[in-house]
């Protein structure tokens, strides 16, 4: 699948992908991305070939003396070889909106493929939370048609995909595929007039600014406390 | 230059000619005869006759590489390894899969590292399970085999559009595909012109040729 999206990961988030340096729900977001761009297709198989370069350039050849290699050889070539590839193909979740059915990219489809659990939060946000790593916090979030998230910024980054229907703030309007990155210094209040599913990943807490949502900001600690605190252990 | 680019055009053409029967590894043509024992080379024979010699040349190549991956990010020498151990398993098996689409060995290598790595690591640090490698990086490099699949069909382009689509590629591309499809040369050859690494330049060959596909067959 194709779509022409007009915001894409940052160069140094497509290159920790690459390279496998990132946290699992980064990865998860970026790669949900991916699937839909072509444009950061070509360039992650750059940046996979460049990150080979380095990985053989770089490493030593420390060998390592527990390795019995002869044996380990002789282990592995009595596997039968895969000769066609059918893995491709296994379930298409999807996530029943009102009036139609959004399919997710394949990283997506995994994470939900566990069932959801929606949580109704104000002004017309619902939220059902994933527990993919213990760094960060990752959500699919859907607003409906003329909802409106209050002001905040973030203590880290906060970034943004959009699944289906588009959402708008301050500095700009966000259709399906669009990956929307927003750092600590960052303060927006995303809307959405026709109503929007995206998938949104954090790497610390919101703090609401103004108004009555500021009585939000324990809560809000509190509850990316326990999403973390849940996967440590 | 005009009839020179177009000289580069009908060979593009025939390289275009022989992909349409999917799968064929020579699609990127001349790699395999003028490398002796690339790694490449030697990832193919594995694929296509359980060349354990050849398997025994990747596996003291790339071994230590893979076990000081697993040290940097475990710092465990049991994990490292398994790492080993799980990395020339998919390896070994997935041999039949890799065709020069899919990039260079050592790129293909590097990413099927890097997911049993990625795998590993999520067990150590007992993080939920809910998503492995493989989703998170669909199949070991096989993002490109969707171009191959848009190649069915007939295609019929005057050389005169793939000049123009020629010059469309970005420049670092189109200075590949010139020195390999205008100059003839070989990568080895067309990597030291342009003083860039073989890696590189076969992927960046791959992508300029990609790309041309893609004008090719949305043209048509």
């Amino acid at each position: 699948m194709n779509i022409d999206a007009k915001y894409h990961p940052t160069p140094e988030q497509l290159e920790g992908y690459a390279e496998g340096s990132l946290a699992p729900g980064m990865n998860v977001v970026i790669s949900a991305h991916v699937e839909l761009c072509a444009t950061c297709r070509q360039s992650i198989s750059e940046l996979e070939e460049a990150a080979s370069e380095e990985w053989l350039r770089s490493t030593p050849d420390t060998r390592a003396s527990s390795i019995n290699f002869s044996a380990m050889i002789d282990s592995i070539v009595d596997h039968p070889q895969i000769k066609n590839d059918d893995t491709t193909s296994d379930n298409v979740p999807e996530i029943h909106m009102l009036d139609h059915s959004v399919t997710l990219p394949r990283a997506l489809a995994k994470v939900a493929s566990d069932g959801l659990v929606w949580k109704q939060l104000a002004g017309g946000i619902n939220q059902a939370t994933v527990t993919l790593d213990d760094q960060t916090q990752c959500e699919f979030l859907y607003m409906k048609p003329g909802s409106q998230v209050p002001v905040h910024k973030h203590q880290g980054s906060e970034v943004t995909l959009v699944l289906d229907g588009s959402f708008e703030d301050e500095l700009g309007h966000y259709k399906p595929a669009d990956f929307v990155v927003r750092t600590a210094k960052d303060q927006h209040q995303p809307a959405s007039e026709e109503g929007c599913l995206c998938f949104a990943v954090l790497d610390s807490p919101l703090t609401f600014t103004k108004g009555l949502a500021r009585l939000l900001n324990p809560f809000i600690r509190y509850r990316f406390r326990r999403a973390t605190s849940a996967a440590a252990h | 230059m005009e009839d020179v680019v177009s000289g580069a055009g009908s060979m593009l053409m025939g390289s275009l000619a022989k992909t349409k029967s999917v799968k064929q590894p020579a699609s990127v043509p001349r790699v395999s005869n003028d490398v002796s024992d690339s790694d490449e080379q030697l990832l193919i024979a594995v694929g296509n006759h359980q060349d354990r010699a050849a398997f025994n040349a990747l596996f003291s190549r790339f071994s230590n590489k893979i076990y000081a991956m697993g040290m940097k990010l475990t710092r465990n020498e049991q994990l490292s390894h398994d790492l080993v151990q799980e990395a020339m398993l998919t390896v070994w098996q997935k041999a039949p899969l890799y065709d020069l689409d899919r990039g260079t060995a050592q790129s293909w290598i590097f990413t099927l590292t890097r997911n049993r790595c990625f795998d590993i690591l999520r067990k150590m640090k007992r993080q939920p399970a809910t998503v492995s490698a493989d989703d998170i990086w669909p199949q070991e490099g096989d993002i490109d085999s969707q171009l191959v699949h848009e190649e069915a069909g007939t295609m019929e382009v005057e050389v005169s559009k793939i000049e123009s689509f020629y010059g469309q590629l970005p420049a670092p591309q189109r200075a590949v595909v010139e020195q390999i499809y205008i100059h003839d040369r070989t990568h080895e050859e067309a990597a030291a012109v342009l003083e860039i690494p073989l890696g590189t330049l076969k992927s960046r060959l791959r992508l300029g040729v990609g790309k041309l596909r893609q004008m090719v067959g949305t043209e048509v």
